[in-house]
């Protein structure tokens, strides 16, 4: 009877136990910063889609140039002061002490056990994603930048075969400005995601080189332990 | 593109999105004003950031253009040669300094030296109105005047900032390419006509 009871008991229990696991998952996996997830990829995603359709946008290519440049440093200021501390509690900084000596600060918000202060699955997906995607298209319109020339530059090349040294200007300080622009890009970016990476790498260090060092330690006293107790047999075994 | 003197505990970490931007909003504000009122203060070392040099050099790069801004052609070069020359130089100067020894460090130069085209800004602005009157002698005396007055005032406040982190002996080493910098930003405003 007794243990029916606690049949029962644990029965109901666990049936309790799998609601809380459904009613938790979608809990975790929700995203809790709409706003900020959508800034995020907002404005990386249109700086590139400016730089791939800046003919069609607008016939002036300074006008083009100026606005990804705009979007390039908004959305480096957004990833690093406001996106990366809602969505993944990761922040990085440049902190100038007294002596004037700079320091770079990379720091993560600790796991605590409030429910609002975990990080959200699907948050720190989008995060990571739009992070890694975005420098790395950079990186490819910087080669494509380097090794071709755009079309818009053909009529430019032509004034060039006449040979006068201004419109030779014209070509290189063009071509320069679609290379600054895509430099810019990739640094930005590519300091964001650096600065994001070591966040992560330095608190995930934290907590490895913590276990690493008990379980050495929990190892090296097993070993001493069974040696000392194998000493009989093992010193027998050695001086035959 | 921020630095912060203060220690952040978990109350900045978590605050909300509007006060980071009213912050950054309101030190880019106060750097501003200190270029206009140079006084002796760390504000502008210690807490660098990059968006006055980006938004000056930007401004100065547009109203720098010659010609229809439509055409492809006449505007590239000296948007390019404008930011091109300014963020070079700065680095330059920055390179420049460090090697002679001074304990500033790179970003920290960079916005100084940036913040510090904010009376050349003016200087071209008030260069585009003037030009807008009949181009003469007057015209030109008047531009003149009123560059050389603000590359006084952007050497004076780049000084008082950029030479205390200078060895005594080596300020006029480190001063020098300050000098050069704004000359060449100098002479660009002062040569520029809108045909």
């Amino acid at each position: 009877m007794l243990q029916q009871d606690s049949n029962d008991d644990t029965e109901d229990v666990a049936l309790f136990d799998a609601e809380e696991e459904t009613t938790n998952r979608p809990k975790k996996s929700k995203i809790r910063h709409p706003v900020a997830s959508f800034f995020h990829l907002f404005f990386r995603v249109s700086a590139i889609i400016v730089y791939l359709l800046c003919e069609l946008f607008s016939s002036s290519f300074i006008a083009c140039m100026v606005t990804i440049i705009l979007l390039l440093s908004c959305d480096f200021w957004a990833v690093k002061n406001v996106t990366g501390r809602l969505m993944v509690g990761l922040r990085w900084w440049n902190h100038i002490d007294e002596d004037g000596k700079s320091h770079w600060v990379f720091e993560s918000r600790k796991a605590s056990s409030q429910e609002s202060k975990t990080v959200s699955e699907a948050e720190s997906r989008i995060f990571w994603l739009g992070l890694i995607a975005c420098p790395v298209l950079w990186v490819v319109f910087a080669f494509s930048a380097l090794f071709s020339f755009r079309v818009k530059w053909l009529p430019a090349v032509s004034l060039v075969a006449e040979g006068t040294v201004s419109q030779c200007w014209a070509v290189t300080a063009g071509c320069s400005l679609l290379q600054a622009v895509v430099v810019m890009g990739v640094v930005l970016q590519g300091a964001n995601l650096y600065g994001y990476i070591r966040c992560k790498v330095g608190s995930r260090k934290n907590l490895t080189s913590m276990a690493t060092s008990y379980l050495g330690k929990q190892f090296l006293r097993q070993i001493v332990v069974e040696i000392q107790r194998c000493r009989g047999p093992v010193f027998a075994t050695a001086s035959e | 593109m921020r630095s912060r003197v203060r220690e952040f505990d978990s109350s900045t970490l978590n605050e909300s999105v509007q006060n980071t931007i009213m912050r950054d909003l309101k030190a880019v504000g106060k750097k501003f004003m200190h270029v206009l009122y140079p006084r002796k203060s760390n504000t502008l070392l210690r807490d660098w950031d990059l968006w006055g040099p980006l938004i000056l050099c930007v401004t100065l790069a547009l109203m720098l253009q010659r010609g229809s801004v439509d055409s492809e052609k006449d505007g590239g070069p000296q948007f390019a040669e404008v930011f091109v020359i300014i963020w070079f130089g700065a680095v330059t100067i920055t390179l420049n300094s460090k090697l002679l020894g001074g304990n500033i460090s790179f970003f920290q130069s960079l916005c100084v030296l940036g913040y510090c085209i904010l009376p050349l800004t003016v200087a071209m602005l008030v260069c585009r109105l003037v030009l807008l009157a009949e181009l003469g002698p007057i015209n030109f005396m008047v531009r003149l005047f009123v560059v050389i007055v603000m590359f006084a005032w952007s050497i004076v406040a780049s000084t008082a900032f950029l030479a205390d982190s200078q060895p005594p002996n080596r300020k006029a080493l480190a001063v020098y390419p300050v000098f050069l910098f704004y000359f060449v930003i100098s002479w660009m405003i002062l040569t520029f006509t809108p045909q």
